[in-house]
């Protein structure tokens, strides 16, 4: 008696959508965007079937000139296959020479362009290298010293930031 | 009239703040803040080969650095079964581990199983306990080294809640705490803890990659004099797989060890 007493006198006159669990939820959503916001983007993509290792690194990629990523089952240099990962164990010297080849191509590219832009071309090239981190040491030790043959000798490894 | 008037202080008492602005504001926000964020942070261990050494093998080897009295030479080796330091004028005791992998499987990231690992018989796989088939290779999460003794029995030690090593004044592991005693946590810079509740530690197996940052922070504290305090050379074998090595050279950024070579050890 008492409620339908109080519905009689209380009826609000329509009832407008409720705005503020809204607008906390909006908040809480922009609030989480904004802590994994990045100014820089993300210049480094990484393919579907690599596993990068975790590590505490904190230095973010600044250029990008040649990428080259080994997999489990394919080493690629700007995602061309080059060759598959077991022949590269395989082979019994130090470098890869169907990398080295296609290392020499890339770097013959950008010394042109940089000529074009009048930049000093005497300098080496940053390879920036993707590494699947179940692939074994023997494969890292064969593309650093092919990157070496080529005139990349400066590398950057690329790793999963840890979550701290 | 009357009623006009009535009417507008109702509405300008009970009136809400008008909304529509700033949730056309947060509607515009949010897509520009998920275009732009990152969710897995890519980032990068930068690495240079020495140019006054050639940047070849060959090159290397035959530009042969001069010998200098000062320097440290200070080396990480990896194997299968041991992780060690050397440097100029030999090797610390080796640091014997066990290998254990941690698999977590893709399509349920709480289906998890952690596996002892024999690198003389490397066949064994980790079976998804929910599926009842094996694990794939990309689904190895991580791999933790325990070190061991001679007698392969593994090493505990103290660690504490953030996850950190707890090692005495000499540096070495503790693995048992009273009230009052005066402990180091292995961070940099070693942070010294008086234990007030011993409780809040907990006993776990000793991570090699903990103990080889213990030493190599110690190696630092006594020879920050030579030359090449800041070089260091990670050694691995052929099978060493690449996260390992990472992990290395996580360790020895955190020494502050920031020039890392990288050499093979020839079987």
């Amino acid at each position: 008696m008492a409620q339908r007493g109080r519905n009689k006198f209380m009826t609000p006159k329509s009832t407008g959508l409720i705005i503020t669990s809204l607008i906390d939820f909006f908040s809480i959503v922009v609030i989480y965007l904004m802590k994994s916001y990045s100014s820089e983007g993300s210049i480094l993509t990484n393919s579907e079937n690599l596993t990068l290792p975790n590590s505490y690194s904190t230095k973010h990629p600044s250029e990008i000139h040649v990428q080259i990523a080994a997999t489990t089952d394919m080493i690629l240099v700007d995602n061309v296959p080059v060759v598959p990962t077991t022949d590269a164990q395989r082979l019994t010297g130090d470098d890869i020479p169907q990398l080295i080849k296609a290392l020499k191509t890339k770097y013959a590219q950008e010394k042109e362009q940089m000529k074009l832009g009048s930049a000093n071309s005497e300098e080496s090239g940053t390879a920036t290298i993707q590494i699947d981190k179940n692939v074994a040491f023997d494969v890292l030790y064969k593309i650093m010293n092919s990157c070496a043959g080529a005139q990349y000798s400066k590398m950057n490894f690329a790793v999963m930031e840890r979550e701290t | 009239m009357g009623l006009f008037e009535r009417k507008s202080l109702v509405d300008d008492a009970g009136g809400d703040i008008d909304l529509k602005p700033f949730i056309n504001f947060l509607i515009v926000i949010i897509p520009v803040l998920m275009l732009s964020s990152e969710f897995a942070k890519v980032s990068v261990l930068n690495l240079q080969l020495p140019v006054d050494m050639g940047s070849t093998t060959a090159q290397a080897q035959q530009n042969r650095p001069i010998v200098d009295q000062n320097k440290l030479q200070l080396t990480m080796l990896i194997t299968d079964s041991v992780v060690t330091i050397g440097a100029k004028n030999g090797l610390l005791p080796p640091l014997y581990y066990k290998e254990f992998h941690q698999y977590v499987s893709a399509a349920d990231r709480r289906v998890r199983t952690t596996i002892a690992y024999d690198p003389h018989s490397p066949g064994k796989t980790a079976m998804n306990p929910k599926t009842g088939k094996p694990f794939k290779i990309s689904e190895r999460q991580d791999i933790f080294l325990y070190v061991t003794d001679e007698n392969a029995k593994i090493q505990n030690c103290l660690y504490t809640r953030d996850g950190f090593m707890i090692a005495d004044e000499d540096g070495k592991p503790v693995t048992a705490v009273k009230v009052g005693d005066v402990v180091y946590e292995v961070t940099n810079p070693r942070k010294q803890i008086t234990i007030q509740n011993p409780e809040i530690y907990r006993l776990s197996p000793l991570s090699a990659y903990d103990e080889m940052k213990n030493r190599l922070m110690k190696i630092k504290e006594r020879f920050s004099d030579a030359t090449d305090a800041d070089d260091i050379t990670i050694a691995a074998e052929n099978s060493v797989a690449y996260d390992k090595i990472v992990q290395l050279m996580d360790i020895a950024r955190i020494a502050e060890f920031p020039n890392i070579s990288i050499a093979k050890l020839r079987g």
